[in-house]
Parts: structure tokens; C-alpha cells; sequence
């Protein structure tokens, strides 16, 4: 195996590099200028657009919507506006923000600057999940420096235009995390999500224009103003990937758009334990539909992946060796979107309920023949008929498990049982 | 999305139809304007769309998915197709969704055979599920309260009950709890429910799953006879079919009434029809004979009393009074007035019953000043002196609407209201304190830019911009302390404001018995002075029909006079009630349920009446009474089908048209004098006592008719009243403990409920119960009087039942 | 008047879920965090705690209650001193999270959702924790610990008195 060279990172490197999360050494190394020069009206709101347009940012919370395009949707004159900051991360197996917030603080606060100053926006709220204590503290903490340094609050950079940013922890859901269950829960209610249109752009927050953004899309903002655009695309464009499971070395890894599945399994994260073979991955978190050995060198970006009838989602890598029990991990994803349902819609809230029982069913060798054609039809039938994408991630994982795995269901419904 | 404003219809096809609508429009309404029907579960018409039950899918051309027919809105060009086999597949995935934890318990369900899951899955269903698992299993059938149960199992988690407290009643009933497939939809820890409402719930609910507990098991659906016809409990008139079955109203249910109720209905309607079918109804005619009443036939008891009115009358007509009419139709008004007013002669004639004297009940005339679609219209909302949803519930649907557009609600009373949440500005005050805030209010309108004392800002601010402003003053108000005065500021308010100025006084027919002749002709006295000269001796005879003036008469002391000072008392009665208790002769009589005519309602709007039912026994129609009666004195009614006499009331009163508005007349300009603003009478021990009495309304009541339905009686509760907190800890009140209250007159025991509902320095007590009367601690001329509370024991553990 | 008894909260309490209030357009924003306050007081979601929450942010309790139910960092029975929260979800799992969740319910003699008798921990079974590079992993209180072993058990409950 011929060594690879990690390339340098650009993003990522803020919450690598020791010391980010105070003011002083992120100032030195230059941060916070990107945002004082739009403070300072040196960089227009239309060309800090431009340049996210031109940069083909997308947004990284797993939809994938031009960032650029979302930051022209918001109306310019309105007389409230809002910037609404999704910190959630509850896609299993993501964690790239947390591993922002917990390294790069005021990046993420440059970037929220930027959007709020951008959009018109004097208030912003960063929707925390409750679990990221740290993340928290760290950055409550940083925010109390930007706001003694006069860069949060009123007046910033010494501009007219003030700008809060208040921290909002969630309470434990993880429908929280789409972006108008997060406005339901952010005015307090039950994360339901909300039919669209409007879209937050029109009618967010408290019904007012609201711009709604990923962690690690805002933290994006400051690098491509600092570099350019163009400098920026010359990295990939960049993303982060969460590589978790069956790897020597989980954790998150700046690569280009479009990196091999193959090289992120066994360049980045160290490859397989000894001894074991590739199984399958979820490319995009367990919303994702999992690609098997034939796919390892798919292009890890977006177009690729929805060709494959998967997703780059969240950029979650969950890597699953020869070691793993198929069935197992696919009752226990919709066991995940069980829980994690709100339970406003029909198909989302019988179907995974329904679906566990059969897979439990299975699982502890109760199954029948037919278990398969009825696993295959609750899939179907919650197949585009799903509230929200929440229910909609079930149906793709299942049905390509009992076409990749048909032989292992098969084995427990032959008499075997969990663990064989 | 955007639709052009100069396109003025969108035109789309719908299997093959095209079909034109308004923009705006969804796909549902329009192929349901088409007579397409989509099936729905979650959508609800007087709601906006949800999209949550996923039922109303439908396929259109060049969308990927199926779409929800109720969100989508319908766009110019669009092709949809109800009957593509993807969507047949899709509704069909989504009933076997829906039916795998729902048991298969339709034969025993009240739902059955008007159960819209029952009727789809027939439709839409897939013929048989493929579910082998183990359904949801949720505890038997919880109850929330005296009407409401609730079977967790059958809810297929539409929201629509959670959204109609929500958005229609503004109550927040009933709510979801837990989420995903634990889901479920009950009240905080399976409490009774709170709400005014909660019948409607009943109604919308798509299956089984909210039943009343008065209803429960009773009938099922295809045996009821449905009977048109209108509700006569708060004055409001819904719209409402009784349900007939075996000669019983076995449920009320609301009638569609665009103008009125739309299709809605307060829980008073829907749960208030028992005492119709009360064994207790009286059956035949009593008369006094040697100190007991006893039964007598009918030509003895009508003989009986005309003779006595004739003697009267031969003396001096002046010599009878009438007293009552709330609880008389239209037709019964208009008969009796003429029996009165024409054939005897007296001009003392009033249906004000419960009116004091002084008040400025007296003065002006009942009803609402412009129809209640127009109130809807309405953007500043001014209540004084009015708990909306205890005394008009109807009235507040229409406001709470308003409210969401973003109307102003400004509540100004001595007790904190249900509706107060959605408020934008709140006063309480003491009883005594209502006139002088009234008119601190109109002053501060009325000096404008001068700045408005501090408190009253947003008020002031609201009225000022408002463009539609509607004051309602109620009962509340006119007859308190300094009633004239409030109402006199509420004139100058609504007169700055260019508004409209309501007088929400009145139950049953009382705007129908002001209407039709049951008020004093030239000469005549008012109620309190018909009862103040009956104590003094100057009556003959007192004549009462649709009233229940011992309960009723805001002085139990007067009527308690009263009685002793007349000769005789004649009573109309479906009940031995108190008044009837003390008659000379009591003539059983129909209820309004089991009467055909009309009411009229508190917009002075014409309402049909129909006989559901028949009476019990003997019993007769009140107009059919007061007709024989004059046919014993020389007079002969011929009226003769219901019809000519409804033509007699239009030539009685021009204007007077089914269905349709005839304003009451306007509150005049200028107000007579009133009891001086807070006179309050000493209490007992010499005035020592520092908090006061007042009395409030309630929608649930235990008197004669409510008391003798089942889900009122208990909704109602147990007679209590309403101190605060800080009064109770200076007095030593626990939480539902017992006291004693009492004033110079009289002393009351009942439980006392510790709340800063009441502003502090008095005590509220509500009227209704008749085991334990309000009216028997005032002592006329004084609208409020001073109480001394003792606590009798501590609170038993667990507090208020 | 039905319903708990409203038990209002301590001052502190209130005057925190004031000043949050202040932080947004509507006051019903401040829900979630006042009820962490609420909770933080009572230890848990009591009626009373929720009766309170409601009074302070003038909320109907229903609408309080309906909400607290929704979320699960929202305790609406009691809980122990010290939660450990337990993740199950894919990365842990694929890295022995089982063994973890048996080693903790042997030690405390409970199971997922259930709280030791002596009142000090409450084990929970958790959806991802957002760790998966320290999978598996463990969150008590509010703090996280990294690939958590059987053997590491022991000695990571004695720092939870
Ligand atoms: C069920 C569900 C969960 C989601 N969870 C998250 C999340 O935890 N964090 C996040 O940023 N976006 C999440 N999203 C995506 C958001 O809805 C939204 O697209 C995103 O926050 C927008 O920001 P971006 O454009 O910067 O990506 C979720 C979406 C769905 C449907
Ligand atoms: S698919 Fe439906 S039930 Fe599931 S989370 Fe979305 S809205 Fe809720
Ligand atoms: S009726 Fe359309 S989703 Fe329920």
C-alpha cells in the first residue's frame, strides 16, 4: 500500500489547528476580516452572494441546496429577518459540526456574521442539539469574547448594523434537525415539520423571511470569502466527511467533492480492521441508501450517488465489514427512524412500527417466507406518500438490503436467529 | 406559485374534467366542486389543510410523487387523476397503515354507520391486511370528564380535534402527546377536559375515537329521526338536529348556519336536551287546596285561574301582572301579550326577570347590534363586564377568528376570563371599579394625543386604530354597581370609536319575549317594580310563564315578598321548580324542544322551532294555555295552524322574516340615573367586612333544565366561589375548603376555590345553582353587598372535585 | 378548577425563565429552555414543574405537557442524580455498544429507562450522540466519554457519587 498524502485541509483546519477556539489566535490567523469587510459595506451583500454562487457551495446539512441560490431568496426589504443556524446533527453517524463548534467556534460565528450582515438580518438564533455541552460552552464562550471585542452585539466591527446571535439548545428529537421542525421548535413547539411552500425563505421564524443554514455551510462562508471563489473550487469544492464504524481511524476528513468511497474508506480512515472485508456503507448517514462492494469507487458527490439511487446527505460514511449482520443493522436504522418519527403522518408513523415488528419478528427466527414480500410492501407503501424525508429514508435501506442481503434474511427465516 | 392577480380563475383537469375555480383553490375543493370526491381523514374544511393523514393522494402530471390533494394548490394547466393505479395503490397502503392498529370493534362502536374510516376502507380499502403483528394496545376507554371518552385504540391521530381547540375554540382541550407510533391524543395527565367546545370534537372526530359519555351506546345512528331546529339555551339560536329516537332526544348535534352557529355548537347544546325526557316533568295541572298542591283536570285549573283573572280584572286591570318569556317561542309571546295586554288590559307585563332594579338593564333594549358575521368582520373587540364563553360561547368562535386575522380582544371585568390568552389587553377590577375604569377608558379616548393614564395605553391604542370596533357590555356590567355608568361610557366609546355598541343580555327568548309584547305597555312596571307592588299588596293576580322568577329574581327576598303580597300566582311550568313549589295554580307546559314556531335570537334574527318530541301526559303548549284562557274571558284566538300565527307576528312586527334580522331597537343617546357608582350595602357585623359579593355567570349551571341534564349537572360541578389567594390567606381559606358566606341578609356554605381569577377584595360567586342561591345573600337596591367569609374545615385531601 | 396545583416556581427559576423570554419575538420560544430550568429545579418534569413553566410563560399546561412529552431530554417521571445515556445507534453498535449496555445494567441492576433503587443513576439506551469517532460512546450528565469498554465501567461509575 503506497502512502497517501491527506491534502491540506481549508475548512477543517480551523478546528484542527490548536487554539481556534479563542478570539486572539483565530484573529492572527486572520479570521474575523472576512466578515469586517463586509461590516464595513467593503463587500456587498450581492457580491457576498456572487461569491457563494460562484464557489457551488451546497448546503451541508444533507439536502444539498445551492447556498448561494437560498441567500438570494431572502427578501431584501423585509422588516424582520432572522438567521437561523442548524446545529442539530442528528443524522446518525454525522458529526462534522460538532467537531466544528467544538474546534472552530468563531468560525462559525464569522460565517453567521457574514449571513446575518448579508441578509439583513439583527438577530440569529444557532439551534444546538442538548447533548453538545461542549460544543456549547465552547461556544458561548467564544461569542462573550466577540461580543467584549465588538464583533457580536451592537454596532459590530464599529458598523451601525448590530447583530445578536443567541445559542438555543433542542431537547431530544431528531426530526428537529429539518429545517421547518426546527422552526416549530424553536418557537417552542413540538417539532413538527411544516408544510411547504412557504419556505423559511418566505415565512420562517415567527412567519418572518428566515435564512436557514447548516454548521458547517456557514463555516464554509468565511474560507470562500478569504480565498476566493475560485481558489476555494480548487479544493474539490471541499466537504467534510464523518467516517465512522468498521474503519482504523473514524473520524472527520476535509476531502474533495467527489472523492472515491474506496479512498475515504482506506486512504483516510485507515482502512478495514485486519483480517476483514468491505460489506457495505451508507454514503450520506442512515438516510442514505448503502452501496456495496461494486461501488466502492463511486465519486463521493452528489450527482453520483443519486444516480446510484443513494445520497450524499450529511457526507456520513458508515463503513460496515464482513463482520456485521445485515439484517441486524437494517432493523436497527428503522428501529432508529421509529423512535425518531414525529408521528404526524400516516405512512411514517405505521410504517416503521410496522416494519420493526416484522424485522424483530425475524430477527429472533419467527419469520415466514412471505416476510419478505410484506417488508417490501410497507417499503412501497411508504414510498412517496411520507410527510417529510424523515419517512422517506426507510424505504430506499430496506428494499436494497433484501436485494443485497436477501441470503442473510433468508437464513433467519430458515430457523436461524440473531447472532446465527 | 405567484398567481397573477389579473387571473381572476384557475382551470385544471380532473380525470379528464376540466374543471375551473377560483386561485387559491386546492386540488381537493376543486374536485370536490367537480363532485369528485377524494377521501380525507385529517383535512377538515373550517381548518386550514394539514397534510398529515396522507389519505387524499392524487397524481399529477409531471410531479414526481403523488401529491396531497388537500395542500396542493390547484394551478392553471394541471393534470390530476383520482383514479391512476398509483394512486389507488398509494390510498390503499395508507388505509392498511391506518387499520393496523385500529380494532375491528365497528359493531359496537356509536360510530358505526356514520363512520367516515369505515366508509372509506369499504371504498378505498385494500380488502384485507396483511398485519399479523400485535395491534396497540391502549387501556380500555379512558374518560375525560362528565361527556367525553376517549378510545386511544380507534384514533387514527387525524388532529383534528387537537387543531379544532387549537384554531376554532382557542382552548388547547385536547392535545398530542408523546410523538411517533406512541403518539396519542388526550388531555395533561388524562385530566377532565377543560373546554366549552368539546361536543364539536365529538363531531369532527373521523372515527370512533371521541365519544359522548351521554351518547355512548345509546342508538345507533340509522334508528334517529333527525328534527331541524334551534337551540334555546344562551339566546345565541344555533342551529341543531335533536336526534329522535323512541319519542327521546337521544343527542344534539350543531346544523349548518353559515350566519349563525356555522357548524359549530357550544357543549351546553349539545349536552342541554336531557331534562326534556326528565321524569320530573309535570303531567297534569295542580291546584292549591287546602295549603297542598294537588292534581287537578284541566277545566277545573283553567277555570280556576280565569275566573280569578276576571275578578282582577273587573277590579282594575292594572291589578294583574305578567312576569316571564325567556323560556316562551315567538308565537307564545305574541299570545300572551295580547291575553294580557288586550283582553285583561294590564300593562305590566315584563319578561326582565332577573333584571334589578336601577340596573341598566332596565334601560336600554337587549341584543346585539349588528349580526354576528359582521362581529366576525369586527378588528377591535371590547368586552365589558362579558365572559364570553360562559354566557355567549357562539359569539367568542366568531371572535377568536377575528383574532387570528389579528383583531384586538380588550377584556375589562372583575374576573379574569378563559379567553384572556388571546388578549391583547387585559383589566381586572374590582366589581365596584368596572364604571369609574369604563370611563377612564372613554375619557382617555376622548383627550386623545394627551396621553392615556398609565394601563390603558394599549387599549386606547387598539380602539383608536381599529376600524370595526364592536363594545360589548354584559349582564355583568349593566347590572352592577354603577351599571348606567358603564354603559353610558360604553356609548361614548363606541360613539368615538365609530363602532358598534352591544347589550349581550338575554337567554332563550328573551329577545323574541322583548320583541313580541313581554315588556311594560304605557304605564306599565318594569319586573322588580311588578314584584315590589305585588309585596306591597297592590296585585291581584301574578301570572308566570317561561320564567322561574324565585330562582331567577336577583333578590331571593323580593320574589319571597312578592309572593306573600299576591293573591294568587299562576305558573306555567315543565317542573315543579320553585316558583311553581309557591303557585295557587301550576299548568304543566311544553318545553321548546317539543314546541313548533320560532325564536328569536340575540342578532334579533328569526329561528325556526320544531317539535321533536311530544310533552309528557297533559301537558300543553304555552300559547295553546294562554288561548283557552282567553276563550274563559270572552276573547277568541283563532289561530289556527302554526303558519297564521307566524303571519300574525309579521303583521305584529314588520320586518319579522324567517331566517333573516330585524335590528332591536337602539340604545338610546341618553341614560337615566343609576344606584350611585359603588354603593355597597353594609354586611353583616356592621360593615366590618372588607370584601364584596358579586355574581357571575357560568355556562354550566345546575337549575331547573340544567340541572336535570346528566353531562351539564356534572360539567357544572359542585356550587362553589371564587376567592384570591391573597384574601384566602388572610382569611384562612385553604384550597377547597368549605365556607360559610355571609352578607346582612343571609348566609351560604359552599366551597371556595382559591384563584387569582378574581381580582382581590371579593368574592364571585356564580348563579345557577339552585341548591345554593346567590340572590339569597343581595338585598335590592344594592348590586353588591359586603361578605364575610369563615372557613367551616380544611380542605379535604385532594381539593376541588 | 381542575389540574395540579400550580406550585410556582423558586425566583430564581422564574426570574431565569424571564430573562429568556427576552431573548425572543414570542414568548412560547422560551419553552424548551424554561422547561430545562423547571426540570433543573425539580429534577424533573413534575405536574407542578409544568404548571409552573406554564404560569410563567402564560401558556395553557396542556400546551406545556404536549410539548415536554415530545422530546426525550424532558424527564416527566423522576430520574436518578447522574444519566447515563448510552448511544446504541450504527457506528456504536458496530463497535460493541451491546457489551457496554449489558455491563451497565449488570453493575446497576436496571434497565434502559429504568432508575437504581438508591435514587443515583438512570441508565438510557440513546439514539447517536453525534461521537461516532469515540464509538462507542457514552454520554453521563454532561459529559462524554470515548470508547467506552466493559472493564472501563467500574471505575467511570465511581466518579458519579
Ligand atoms: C429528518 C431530517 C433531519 C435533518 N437533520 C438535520 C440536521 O441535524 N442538521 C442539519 O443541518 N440539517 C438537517 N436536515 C436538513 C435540513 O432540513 C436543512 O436542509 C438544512 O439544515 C439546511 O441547511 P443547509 O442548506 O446549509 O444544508 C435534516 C433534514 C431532515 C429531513
Ligand atoms: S415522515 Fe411524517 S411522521 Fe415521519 S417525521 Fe416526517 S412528518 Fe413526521
Ligand atoms: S386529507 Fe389530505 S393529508 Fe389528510
Amino acid at each position: 500500500m503506497t502512502t497517501f498524502a491527506m491534502p491540506e485541509s481549508i475548512v477543517l483546519r480551523w478546528a484542527q489547528t490548536p487554539g481556534m477556539t479563542e478570539l486572539e489566535p483565530y484573529r492572527r490567523a486572520g479570521g474575523y476580516e472576512a466578515a469586517r469587510r463586509v461590516a464595513a459595506g467593503e463587500l456587498a451583500p450581492e457580491a457576498v452572494i456572487e461569491a457563494l454562487v460562484a464557489s457551488g457551495l451546497r448546503g451541508k446539512g444533507g439536502a444539498g441546496f445551492p447556498t448561494g441560490q437560498k441567500w438570494k431568496f431572502i427578501p431584501r426589504q423585509a422588516p424582520v429577518t432572522y438567521v437561523v443556524v442548524n446545529g442539530d446533527e442528528g443524522e446518525p453517524c454525522t458529526f462534522k459540526d460538532r467537531t466544528l463548534l467544538e474546534g472552530a467556534p468563531h468560525l462559525l460565528i464569522e460565517g453567521v456574521l457574514i449571513a446575518a450582515l448579508t441578509v439583513g438580518a439583527r438577530k440569529a438564533y444557532v439551534y444546538l442539539r442538548r447533548e453538545f455541552y461542549r460544543a456549547r460552552r465552547t461556544l458561548e464562550a467564544a461569542l462573550e469574547q466577540a461580543r467584549a471585542a465588538g464583533l457580536v452585539g451592537r454596532g459590530v466591527f464599529g458598523s451601525a448594523r448590530d447583530v445578536e446571535i443567541v445559542v438555543h439548545s433542542g431537547a431530544g428529537a431528531y426530526i428537529a434537525g429539518e429545517e421547518t421542525a426546527l422552526l416549530e421548535s424553536l418557537e417552542g413547539r413540538r417539532a413538527l415539520p411544516r408544510l411547504r411552500p412557504p419556505f423559511p425563505a418566505q415565512a420562517g421564524l415567527y412567519q418572518r423571511p428566515t435564512l436557514l443554514n447548516n454548521v458547517e455551510t456557514l463555516c464554509h462562508v468565511p474560507v470562500i470569502l478569504t480565498l476566493g471563489p475560485e481558489r476555494y473550487k480548487d479544493y474539490g469544492p471541499p466537504a467534510l466527511f464523518s467516517v465512522s464504524g468498521h474503519v482504523v481511524r473514524p473520524g472527520v476528513y476535509e476531502a474533495p467533492l467527489g472523492v472515491k468511497l474506496r479512498s475515504l474508506i482506506f486512504d483516510y480512515a485507515g482502512g478495514l480492521r485486519p483480517g476483514r472485508r468491505f460489506k457495505a456503507a451508507f454514503p450520506g448517514g442512515s438516510s442514505s441508501m448503502p452501496l456495496v462492494a461494486d461501488h466502492l469507487d463511486v465519486p463521493m458527490d452528489y450527482d453520483s450517488l443519486r444516480v446510484l439511487g443513494s445520497m450524499l446527505g450529511s457526507a456520513a460514511v458508515i463503513v460496515i465489514d464482513d463482520s456485521a449482520d445485515m439484517v441486524e443493522i437494517i432493523a436497527r436504522t428503522v428501529e432508529f427512524y421509529r423512535e425518531e418519527s414525529c408521528g404526524k403522518c400516516t405512512p411514517c408513523r405505521e410504517g416503521t412500527i410496522w416494519a420493526t415488528q416484522v424485522l424483530e419478528r425475524i430477527l429472533h427466527g419467527r419469520g415466514r417466507p412471505e416476510d419478505l414480500a410484506l417488508l417490501e410492501g410497507i417499503a412501497r407503501g411508504m414510498t412517496g406518500t411520507c410527510f417529510c424525508p424523515l419517512g422517506e429514508s426507510v424505504p430506499p435501506s430496506l428494499v436494497a438490503s433484501l436485494r443485497h442481503f436477501r441470503d442473510e434474511y433468508e437464513r433467519y427465516i430458515a430457523g436461524a436467529t440473531r447472532g446465527h | 406559485m405567484a398567481t397573477d392577480p389579473a387571473v381572476r380563475t384557475v382551470t385544471l383537469t380532473i380525470d379528464g374534467r376540466a374543471v375551473t375555480v377560483p386561485p387559491g383553490t386546492t386540488v381537493y375543493q376543486a374536485a370536490r366542486a367537480a363532485g369528485i370526491e377524494i377521501p380525507i381523514f385529517c383535512y377538515h374544511d373550517r381548518m386550514p389543510p394539514l397534510g398529515a393523514c396522507r389519505m387524499c393522494l392524487v397524481k399529477v402530471d409531471r410531479m414526481g410523487k403523488l401529491q396531497t390533494s388537500c395542500t396542493l394548490p390547484a394551478a392553471d394547466g394541471m393534470v390530476v387523476s383520482t383514479t391512476d393505479p398509483e394512486v389507488v395503490a398509494g390510498q390503499e397502503a395508507i388505509l392498511e397503515f391506518l387499520l393496523i392498529n385500529h380494532p375491528l370493534d365497528c359493531p359496537i362502536c356509536d360510530k358505526g354507520g356514520e363512520c367516515p374510516l369505515q366508509d372509506q376502507t369499504f371504498r378505498w380499502g385494500p380488502g384485507r391486511s396483511r398485519f399479523v403483528e400485535a395491534k396497540r394496545d391502549f387501556a380500555k376507554p379512558v374518560s375525560l370528564g362528565p361527556v367525553l371518552t376517549l378510545d386511544r385504540e380507534r384514533c387514527i391521530l387525524c388532529w383534528r380535534c387537537v387543531r379544532f381547540g387549537e384554531i376554532i375554540a382557542g382552548d388547547d382541550a385536547l392535545k398530542g402527546f408523546e410523538r411517533g407510533f406512541t403518539s396519542e391524543i388526550n388531555t395533561p395527565f388524562t385530566l377532565p377536559v377543560e373546554s366549552k367546545f368539546i361536543g364539536n370534537t365529538i363531531a369532527i372526530c373521523p372515527v370512533g375515537a371521541l365519544t359522548s359519555r351521554t351518547y355512548r351506546f345509546r342508538a345507533r345512528p340509522w334508528d334517529n329521526e333527525p328534527v331541524p331546529s334551534t337551540c334555546t339555551h344562551c339566546g345565541l339560536g344555533c342551529a341543531v338536529w335533536f336526534d329522535v329516537r323512541g319519542g327521546e332526544i337521544v343527542r344534539t348535534r350543531a346544523r349548518e348556519a353559515p350566519a349563525v352557529n356555522d357548524i359549530w355548537l357550544c357543549d351546553l347544546g349539545f349536552f342541554g336536551h336531557d331534562y326534556v325526557a326528565s321524569g320530573e316533568r309535570l303531567t297534569a295541572p295542580l291546584v292549591r287546596r287546602d295549603g297542598r298542591l294537588t292534581q287537578a283536570s284541566w277545566e277545573e285549573a283553567l277555570d280556576l285561574v280565569a275566573s280569578r283573572l276576571r275578578a282582577a280584572r273587573d277590579r282594575a286591570p292594572g291589578r294583574v301582572a305578567f312576569l316571564g318569556g325567556r323560556r316562551l317561542s315567538n308565537e307564545d309571546a305574541l299570545v300572551a301579550a295580547r291575553l294580557f295586554g288586550e283582553v285583561i288590559g294590564t300593562p305590566h307585563r315584563d319578561h326582565r326577570v332577573d333584571a334589578p332594579p336601577g340596573g341598566a338593564s332596565l334601560e336600554v333594549a337587549w341584543g346585539l347590534r349588528a349580526p354576528l358575521e359582521e362581529i366576525a368582520r369586527g378588528d377591535v373587540f371590547l368586552l365589558v363586564g362579558c365572559d364570553v364563553t360562559e354566557e355567549y360561547p357562539i359569539l367568542w368562535l366568531r371572535m377568536k377568528a377575528a383574532v387570528d386575522r389579528g383583531a384586538a380582544l380588550l377584556l375589562l371585568h372583575a374576573r379574569r376570563l378563559e379567553v384572556r390568552r388571546h388578549a391583547r389587553w387585559e383589566r381586572l377590577v374590582r366589581a365596584d371599579r368596572l364604571a369609574a375604569e369604563t370611563g377612564a377608558l372613554a375619557d382617555a379616548l376622548e383627550r386623545g394625543a394627551a396621553g392615556p393614564p398609565p394601563g390603558l395605553e394599549a387599549a386606547v391604542a387598539a380602539i383608536a386604530a381599529g376600524r370595526r370596533v364592536h363594545v360589548v357590555v354584559g349582564r355583568f356590567a349593566l347590572d352592577g354597581p354603577g351599571g348606567s355608568a358603564v354603559l353610558a361610557a360604553a356609548v361614548r366609546i363606541a360613539e368615538h370609536s365609530g363602532g358598534v355598541l352591544h347589550v349581550a343580555r338575554g337567554k332563550g327568548n328573551d329577545i323574541g319575549a322583548q320583541r313580541f309584547g313581554l315588556l311594560p305597555g304605557a304605564g306599565g312596571w318594569p319586573a322588580p317594580e311588578i314584584l315590589r307592588r305585588a309585596a306591597a299588596g297592590d296585585l291581584d293576580v301574578l301570572y308566570v310563564a317561561g320564567s322561574d322568577p324565585a330562582t331567577a329574581v336577583t333578590d331571593r327576598s323580593a320574589w319571597d315578598a312578592a309572593r306573600r303580597g299576591v293573591g294568587f300566582l299562576v305558573v306555567h311550568e315543565a317542573f315543579l321548580s320553585a316558583t311553581a313549589e309557591a303557585a295557587d295554580v301550576v299548568l304543566p307546559s311544553l318545553v321548546l324542544p317539543e314546541k313548533d314556531g320560532t325564536v328569536t335570537n340575540l342578532e334579533g334574527r328569526t329561528l325556526p322551532l320544531r317539535a321533536a318530541v311530544r310533552g309528557p301526559g297533559a301537558a300543553r303548549g304555552d300559547r295553546e294555555i294562554f288561548s283557552l284562557i282567553a276563550a274563559r274571558l270572552g276573547a277568541l284566538f283563532t289561530y289556527g295552524t302554526g303558519d297564521e300565527l307566524f303571519e300574525a307576528l309579521r303583521a305584529a312586527t314588520p320586518g319579522v322574516e324567517a331566517g333573516a334580522i330585524l335590528p332591536v331597537a337602539p340604545v338610546p343617546a341618553r341614560l337615566a340615573g343609576d344606584v350611585p357608582a359603588g354603593a355597597v350595602a353594609a354586611g353583616a357585623g356592621g360593615g366590618s367586612a372588607e370584601l364584596i359579593l358579586a355574581t357571575i355567570d357560568h355556562l354550566f349551571t345546575q337549575g331547573a333544565t340544567t340541572g336535570r341534564c346528566r353531562g351539564i349537572t356534572a360539567l357544572a360541578g359542585a356550587p362553589h366561589c371564587l376567592i384570591h389567594p391573597d384574601d384566602a390567606a388572610r382569611l384562612g381559606v385553604e384550597p377547597g375548603a368549605l365556607v360559610e358566606l355571609a352578607t346582612g341578609h343571609g348566609a351560604v356554605v359552599l366551597q371556595a376555590r382559591v384563584t387569582d381569577v378574581t381580582a382581590p377584595g371579593q368574592v364571585l360567586l356564580p348563579r345557577g345553582f339552585d341548591a345554593v342561591s346567590a340572590y339569597a345573600l343581595v338585598r335590592w337596591p344594592h348590586a353588591v353587598v359586603a361578605v364575610t367569609v369563615r372557613p367551616l374545615v380544611a380542605a379535604a385531601a385532594g381539593g376541588a372535585p | 378548577m381542575s389540574g395540579p396545583p400550580a406550585r410556582p416556581l423558586g425566583a430564581e427559576a422564574r426570574a431565569e425563565i424571564a430573562r429568556l423570554v427576552g431573548l425572543y419575538e414570542h414568548r412560547q420560544s422560551a419553552l424548551l429552555p424554561a422547561l430545562f430550568v423547571a426540570q433543573r429545579e425539580h429534577g424533573y418534569l413534575s405536574p407542578e414543574a409544568l404548571a409552573g413553566v406554564a404560569e410563567a410563560l402564560d401558556l395553557p399546561v396542556s400546551e406545556v405537557a404536549s410539548v415536554a412529552s415530545f422530546y426525550r431530554l424532558f424527564y416527566l417521571k423522576p430520574v436518578g442524580r447522574h444519566v447515563i445515556q448510552v448511544c446504541t445507534n450504527l457506528a456504536c453498535m458496530l463497535n460493541g455498544c451491546a457489551a457496554v449496555v449489558r455491563r451497565f445494567g449488570e453493575r446497576l441492576g436496571v434497565a434502559s429507562g429504568e432508575t437504581t433503587a438508591d435514587g443515583r443513576f438512570t441508565l438510557r439506551t440513546v439514539e447517536c450522540l453525534a461521537a461516532c469517532e469515540e464509538a462507542p460512546a457514552v454520554l453521563v450528565d454532561e459529559d462524554r466519554w470515548a470508547r467506552v469498554t466493559p472493564g472501563d465501567i467500574d471505575r467511570l461509575l465511581e466518579r458519579y457519587p
